[in-house]
């Protein structure tokens, strides 16, 4: 085995099979960003417009769509099962008090994400503070990730979310929104109140740091880089 | 399309389909951009390991009971909140209000001025002394610093042109106009605490607008 520490087991073949559902977005895979579809654009106000109403079955329809969705990013960015499923609650019960504040300026999704991100980041800091960890930077705490059930290729997927510990949180945001979640450059940059090139900015410095804390000790890299 | 080593970073950052094409055909040659290359595609794949799209069963029926209960209990009202009023009103009434205010305060301010109470034995009871008023001279200071990173926090959503927004910026300037006043009347009179009161009156009010403006962004 050549990994060492949060080096990345390069040499090992890794499937690139997607997953129902995923719409993976890079260019090399004769892709480019995903693009929505008119369905998707329909179900977006049809949802909006009936949590606008009032309608629980609106929310539960936003549950059903994107709700897995959510806690897997809630997940990545706070570390826990438990953490990310307060913050899908919390987020739902924010989306309810301020759902007749939404213009419609950006997709509801977006504007969804959007709520569950600075959710996520307030439920971070006021953990940490609770630790009494107030002298320092919480944004640049990585999270601490719980065990889970392991995937095709888990020693790659722990190394990554070490690595990702490591990343600023605006960086670490970007990544898993883009990579993980698969949102486009310009949902990002509504999501996280940026413009579009510096999300995709972003996007470059976190991979080349990944790449930098990933990359194989050179000595031992020999039979990984072929 | 002729792509070189020195374009590889460029197109991780931005290229286009054909780009990417054209360096997958460069990688074929050169070993540094194929192991470049490969690193990183691999990310990208470890990525997909970090998406774990399983069902929680139980968390739609907690969510479900907080909207409810959410829904059933009475809103919670903030004071600017239940002014809800103030949208509904024609902007030319909206100035003459806001006009009323300005002119209140300013009477208000100017009455509290002349009729200030100057204690003129104990000038610890009511005025500040020399170390005293230096150290809440840095503190408003900081508090006021304080205050101008939430104003700035809070400028973007207070530049959307929406009715709710237009209503802040007028309370907003109307908050600015009396702690220009007060802080006025301060420098006149550095060592009255009343004052000093007052001003930190109107900063919490600001404060707390700033952090109602902040709050409808989320």
């Amino acid at each position: 085995m050549g990994s060492v520490g949060l080096t990345l087991p390069w040499e090992h073949k890794l499937s690139s099979v997607a997953r129902d559902g995923e719409r993976r977005v890079e260019p090399f895979e004769g892709k480019t960003e995903p693009v929505r579809t008119s369905e998707e654009l329909s179900q977006d106000a049809v949802v909006a417009a009936a949590c606008l109403s009032g309608n629980l079955q609106g929310y539960e329809r936003l549950y059903q769509w994107q709700g897995t969705r959510m806690k897997n990013l809630a997940r990545n960015l706070l570390g826990s099962q438990a953490d990310a499923e307060d913050a899908v609650q919390e987020t739902f019960l924010k989306i309810q008090r301020s759902i007749s504040g939404f213009r419609g300026q950006s997709s509801f999704v977006t504007w969804t994400f959007r709520i569950l991100v600075n959710t996520c980041h307030d439920l971070r800091r006021s953990r940490v503070r609770r630790k009494d960890k107030v002298n320092q930077d919480v944004d640049a705490l990585p999270p601490r990730m719980e065990l889970r059930a392991p995937g095709a290729h888990p020693s790659l997927r722990m190394a990554l979310e070490r690595a990702l510990g490591r990343l600023t949180a605006h960086q670490r945001d970007v990544f898993l929104l883009y990579e993980v979640e698969g949102f486009r450059h310009a949902e990002i940059a509504g999501m996280l109140e940026i413009s579009e090139t510096a999300s995709k900015n972003t996007l470059f410095q976190a991979k080349k740091n990944l790449r930098t804390m990933l990359e194989p000790p050179r000595s031992s890299a020999t039979g990984g880089a072929q | 399309m002729n792509i070189h080593c020195d374009d590889r970073e460029r197109i991780f950052l931005e290229g286009s389909p054909e780009e990417w094409a054209a360096l997958e055909q460069h990688a074929g040659t050169c070993p540094v951009c194929a192991e470049e290359l490969r690193a990183w595609k691999q990310l990208s794949t470890a990525a997909e390991e970090m998406r774990d799209y399983q069902e929680s069963p139980t968390l739609w029926a907690g969510i479900e009971s907080s909207l409810r209960q959410q829904q059933a209990a009475p809103p919670r009202k903030s004071l600017w909140t239940s002014l809800d009023f103030w949208r509904h009103i024609l902007p030319a009434w909206q100035s003459a209000f806001v006009g009323a205010i300005v002119v209140a305060l300013a009477i208000s301010s100017s009455y509290l001025y002349t009729h200030r109470a100057v204690p003129p034995m104990d000038p610890g009871n009511k005025l500040l002394k020399t170390t005293a008023l230096a150290e809440v001279e840095r503190t408003e200071r900081e508090y006021m610093s304080a205050i101008d990173k939430l104003a700035a926090d809070a400028s973007p959503q207070l530049a959307t042109d929406t009715p709710l927004m237009a209503s802040y910026r007028e309370k907003l300037l109307v908050l600015d106009s009396a702690i220009a006043d007060l802080r006025v009347q301060a420098g006149e009179n550095p060592s009255n605490a009343h004052l000093r009161y007052q001003l930190l009156a109107m900063y919490q009010e600001k404060q707390q607008t700033l952090q109602d403006v902040l709050e409808t962004k989320r």
